[in-house]
Parts: structure tokens; C-alpha cells; sequence
């Protein structure tokens, strides 16, 4: 048998075994009890064991189920998304849902690979204007709208 | 007659102005961001659902049944126009709605897609009607075992429904399992898992990792997919079938009905399903079975029924026995546990208000869909020219916005962020994740019935087997997961899913 490596499935795999192995030495400490009066550690563990081992299966499976390379991951969209969402977890609570609403929407704009500056600018006003309204005004959710 | 009488009830608490009110708004608002190209209804509730947490339960619940089915009528109408299925429901109505709407038929595809969905809303609401009292009689017959083993059924029903690889299905609901434990151990109150983090005390949040998965990884997805999106022409005034072809439709509706009211209440099942069935069946039985593909109205009308149906009665385990069937009601089972309601047979008897009137309001939402968005598919049509570039940043904002407000903490912002990752890592591997958001809803309960089974058993893991209900309940898993992996059956199904 060659060594095929389907390398999607494999990453899959590793991220089980690690997941498991994680949640394994968190569950560590936890007792585990007996079958019949189980401890809070019983299942965790149990379930950690099953995808650890689950895991490892699905590794060596991948191994010889035939190439296949790692589908390319859209790079701008995924971490310009990813940095409006920090940029809202960052920014709330010192600058308000006016500004943070701006930031937020100009920076997911550059997500899209045909964004037009004008018209984000223009979006990210609008959007923070209507956030605002909506949320804070109309829905009463208890969130600043300015810094001071 | 008692039916008569609970949908009274129902039907009078579902009718006062504010509930009417959320009805109609959230099958508007369904609507509205279902019918945003690749925005499946699953997205569409995720991201809608912190907005409901403020209500009263009722009206809460009440909007999401509406936001529900509002979003599965939108990802039609998208399907019919771009072409683009929200969810893997609408790719049969892809097929020959696209087409009809190709030949300049878009309007009668549209409006029968509706009245189909309406039929078959009507339908599937008196069959909540009529079978929760005895399920719920039965369900109160179960013992912590028999839950347990329902659960396992729920769970292998999932998987064997992924689309993806079902063994990696099997792993995603472990994981979800695994995920779900995290937090505060009811039992004896030690932290578990939590990495010392007092944000994880009460477990990972649930709409953090919704809207993770289903917003934030959807969008980074389809963002870096080109956009094909060449919206079909159409006019208002062509709107109407004609009458012959809605005979011709109601014997495809009435069946797509059926099936989609059977294949709802199964574990696992659901919309998606139903609505494949339907097709690969109105293909075999109809008289105008050369037409499939081509544009027949048929095509359209009966699988729209059955998804519909299908939606529908997927409320049945979940609002009887507490049991998500699908993704979706697992989505319901959060919002309603953040309400402080424990799904259970104990609803029917001790909320009769609530339990009546969200059945009452699926009705009354149905009927608002047809009467109300039938006239507004031109605003539809022309929310479908704005691009999407435009389109996103606003629910980027949603997504936060709807998140952070259920706990007030900039933390479960983080968690969205690393769960919407995670979901982009998971699709890039053909992981889906929503057997993953069953495992985690259902990994507590599962947990508690296991635990609480085996203590009366005084640790004999045979109790699962000894008692018969659950016995049976175990042996219907094994038969589903013995018939995945004949491989006669296994073809088939990847065939039904790819097509």
C-alpha cells in the first residue's frame, strides 16, 4: 500500500486527537467516580478517550485514502472578518456602539474584494447611524453610544 | 372535542396585537435575510435570535416560528431567482423553479412555492395538533434510560442525514457532545473544563457558537467564493399561475405534504430531506414527469410542500419529548432554555398558553407569508440587486451586536470569533457543523439521563437494553447505522446528495 495522504482529513484527525487530549488533561483533575455513582469527571473523560482514539482511526484512514491537498481558504475575506469582530470585542466598551459600529463595518467592507471606498464610508455611517437607533433608542439594549 | 378547544386557546393568544405583531415581524424579517443569497434559514436564525430574547417566551417563541419559516420562504424565492439555494432545502427548487423562471415564468413559480408552503402549513399544523397530546402521553411514560437512547437515536439520525462524510459526522457530534459539558457540573457543582475562566462557568455560551458557525464561517466562506448572481427579469403582473395549473399542483402538494409531514418528525430529519424525497417521488408518480427539469410546475409546488411540512413537524420531538431533531430545533431548544423553558412533555401540560399559541401562530404566520410577501416580492427582488459587498458589513454588525447583548460581555464576542474560525476550519474539511450543534445541546442531557440511568441501575449499563422502549430506541440506531454502511445504500446516497 503507498502512502497516499488525503491531508483535509488528516487535519481533521490531528484536531480531534488534540481536542481530546486537551479536554483529557482539563478533565484530569475532575473526579471520575464509579459507574454507578459517577463523578463529574466520569463522561468528560469518556468522551475525550472515545475522540482521542476516534481520532487516531480517522488519522491513519487518511493516510491512505487517496492525495488531496488542502482546499485554498480565502485569505482576505476570513481574516478581514475576523478583525471587524476583534475590532468590535476591542473598541465597545471604550469608544461606544457609534464608533465601533463604524470601525466595524469599514473594516468588513475590505472583506469583500470588490469594495469601493466611498461607498463603505458612506455604509459605515449609515449602519452606525441605524445601529444605533435600533438597538440602543428603539430596543433599549443597555450599550453606550459614545465614549464619554 | 379537545383539539378544538387547545386551538382555541391557541388561537386566542397567538391573536392578540403583540403577538400578531411579532409574528408578522419575524416572518418579515425571516424573509428579508433569508432571501440573501447564500444565507441559509439555519444563519438567518442564528443571527435573528438574540433579538428575541427580550420578549416574553411566548411572543419570543412566536417570532422565531416566524423568523423560521420566513427564512425557508426566502431562500425559496432566491433559489427560483438567482438560482443560489440558501440551504441544501431549496436545490430541488432550484431545478425547475430556476428554469420556469428562465422562461419568463418566475412570477407562477414564486407564487406557487407560497401556496404550496401555505397547503402544506395548514396541513402540518393540525398534525402538531393532533399528535402531541398522544406523544406526549407517551413521552411521559419515559424513564431516564429511554431518554438516553432516544438521544442516541436522535444523534445517529443526524449523522446518517449529513451531507458531508458521515464519519465525520460521528466525530462532530463527539466533539458537540464534548463541548456541551463544559461549565458548572449540575450534580456537584465543580467547575468542569472551564480553564478557570469564570465567563465558562454557565459552559460555553450557545449563541456565541450559532452565530460563530453559522454566520461568521458562512460569510468568510462565501465571500472568497465568486459571486454568480444574474438575477432573472420579471415582472409583477405575471405573478399568478393559472387555474390549471394549480389543479395540476394540488394532487403534487397534497403529496409533498405527506411525505414531508413523515420524514419532519424522524430524528434527523427535517426540511432538507423532505424536500429531496418529494422530488425523487413527484419525478416517479407525476403524469408530467418528462417536464421534470425543464420547468415543471410540479417540481416546484410539491417539494416547496414538503419542506415546508417537514419544517414544520420537526417541532413535534421538540416540543413533546424536548428532543431537537435537527440543527435547526436544536437552535429553538437554546432559545428556549435561555427563556427559561426546559423543552419537555411538561410544557403541553403546564404552559398550555405557550405550547397553543406557538402551534396557532405557525398557521397564522403561514397565512401572513402568503398574504403579505406574495405583494412584496418586487421589495424582495430588489433587495436581490443590491450587492452583496453591501449587504455584508450589516450583518458582520448583526452578528456582534446580537451577540454581545445576550450576556453583555465583550468575552462571548471572542468566543464568536474563534467558533466562526473553527466553522471555517470545519468546512474546509467537510466537517458540517450541524451535527455538531446537536451534540452540543443534547451533551448535558445526555449526560444527565446516562448518569441518572446508570445510578438507578446501580451500574449495569444493561438497564439501556432490559427496559423494551429503549431497547427498541437502541436497536432502530444500530438498524440506521447497519443500513449506512450496506453499500447499496451508500451509493444511493451519495447520489441523492450530490444531485
Amino acid at each position: 500500500m503507498t502512502l497516499r495522504l488525503n491531508v483535509p482529513d488528516m487535519a481533521f484527525a490531528a484536531f480531534l486527537v488534540a481536542l481530546g487530549a486537551f479536554a483529557f488533561a482539563l478533565a484530569g483533575e475532575l473526579t471520575v467516580g464509579t459507574a454507578a455513582a459517577m463523578g463529574p469527571g466520569y463522561v468528560p473523560r469518556g468522551l475525550a478517550i472515545l475522540i482521542m482514539g476516534y481520532g487516531a482511526v480517522l488519522g491513519v484512514r487518511a493516510a491512505f485514502t487517496g492525495q488531496q491537498a488542502f482546499p485554498e481558504i480565502a485569505w482576505r475575506p476570513l481574516l478581514m472578518i475576523a478583525a471587524a469582530v476583534a475590532a468590535f470585542a476591542l473598541l465597545l466598551p471604550a469608544a461606544g456602539l457609534g464608533i465601533t459600529s463604524f470601525v466595524v463595518v469599514i473594516c468588513a467592507g475590505f472583506a469583500a474584494y470588490d469594495v469601493r471606498l466611498r461607498e463603505n464610508a458612506m455604509l459605515g455611517v449609515g449602519l452606525a447611524v441605524f445601529a444605533v437607533v435600533l438597538f440602543v433608542i428603539v430596543l433599549g439594549l443597555p450599550i453606550p453610544i459614545w465614549p464619554w | 372535542m379537545d383539539l378544538f378547544a387547545n386551538l382555541a386557546t391557541g388561537f386566542a393568544v397567538a391573536l392578540t396585537p403583540a403577538n400578531l405583531g411579532f409574528c408578522f415581524l419575524g416572518a418579515l424579517i425571516g424573509t428579508l435575510v433569508g432571501v440573501l443569497p447564500g444565507i441559509a434559514p439555519i444563519t438567518t436564525i442564528a443571527i435573528l435570535l438574540p433579538f428575541t430574547f427580550s420578549l416574553p417566551p411566548t411572543s419570543s417563541l412566536i417570532m422565531l416560528a416566524g423568523i423560521f419559516y420566513g427564512a425557508q420562504y426566502g431562500g425559496s424565492t432566491t433559489a427560483i431567482l438567482v438560482n443560489v439555494p440558501g440551504e441544501s432545502s431549496s436545490i430541488v427548487t432550484c431545478l425547475d423553479g430556476h428554469q420556469m423562471a428562465k422562461q419568463g415564468r418566475a412570477g407562477p413559480a414564486l407564487a406557487i412555492a407560497a401556496i404550496a408552503s401555505f397547503v402544506a402549513g395548514t396541513i402540518a399544523t393540525l398534525v402538531i395538533a393532533t399528535a402531541s397530546a398522544p406523544m406526549t402521553w407517551l413521552a411521559l411514560k419515559f424513564n431516564a434510560a429511554e431518554y438516553f437512547s432516544l438521544m442516541v437515536l436522535g444523534l445517529t439520525g443526524a449523522v446518517v442525514l449529513a451531507h458531508g462524510a458521515p464519519e465525520k459526522a460521528v466525530a462532530m457530534v463527539l466533539v458537540g457532545l464534548l463541548l456541551g459539558l463544559v461549565g458548572i457540573d449540575v450534580n456537584t457543582g465543580s467547575p468542569r473544563m472551564t480553564m478557570g475562566l469564570s465567563d465558562l462557568g454557565d459552559g460555553i455560551g450557545f449563541v456565541p457558537i450559532a452565530i460563530g458557525m453559522f454566520g461568521v464561517a458562512e460569510l468568510a466562506v462565501t465571500l472568497g467564493r465568486p459571486q454568480d448572481r444574474s438575477l432573472l427579469s420579471f415582472k409583477l403582473r405575471d405573478l399568478w399561475p393559472s387555474w390549471a395549473e394549480i389543479r395540476r399542483c394540488v394532487p403534487a402538494m397534497l403529496r409533498g405534504t405527506a411525505l414531508g409531514s413523515i420524514l419532519g418528525v424522524l430524528p434527523g430529519g427535517g426540511a432538507a430531506l423532505s424536500s429531496f424525497a418529494a422530488y425523487a417521488m413527484e419525478k416517479k408518480v407525476s403524469r408530467n414527469a418528462a417536464q421534470f427539469g425543464r420547468g415543471a410546475i410540479e417540481g416546484v409546488a410539491a417539494p416547496e410542500a414538503a419542506n415546508n411540512a417537514g419544517a414544520q413537524t420537526s417541532f413535534i420531538p421538540l416540543l413533546t419529548l424536548g428532543i431537537p431533531g435537527n440543527a435547526i430545533m436544536a437552535l429553538m431548544v437554546g432559545a428556549m432554555m435561555i427563556q427559561g423553558i426546559q423543552p419537555g412533555p411538561q410544557v403541553m401540560t403546564a404552559q398550555p398558553q405557550l405550547f397553543w399559541g406557538v402551534i396557532a401562530s405557525m398557521w397564522l404566520g403561514n397565512l401572513m407569508l402568503i398574504v403579505l410577501n406574495l405583494p412584496m416580492i418586487g421589495l424582495w427582488v430588489s433587495l436581490l440587486r443590491v450587492p452583496y459587498r453591501a449587504m455584508f458589513p450589516a450583518i458582520v454588525i448583526f452578528c456582534c451586536i446580537g451577540t454581545y447583548s445576550v450576556g453583555n460581555t465583550v468575552f462571548d464576542i471572542w468566543a464568536m470569533l474563534l467558533f466562526g474560525v473553527l466553522g471555517v476550519f470545519f468546512i474546509k474539511v467537510g466537517a458540517e457543523p450541524a451535527p455538531f450543534i446537536l451534540g452540543f445541546i443534547l451533551g448535558p442531557l445526555m449526560e444527565e439521563n446516562f448518569r441518572r440511568a446508570m445510578y438507578l441501575s446501580r451500574g449495569s449499563p444493561m438497564v439501556f437494553v432490559e427496559r423494551p422502549i429503549s431497547a427498541l430506541l437502541l436497536a432502530l440506531a444500530v438498524a440506521l447505522l447497519v443500513i449506512l454502511v450496506l453499500p447499496a445504500v451508500k451509493r444511493k446516497r451519495e447520489e441523492v446528495f450530490k444531485e
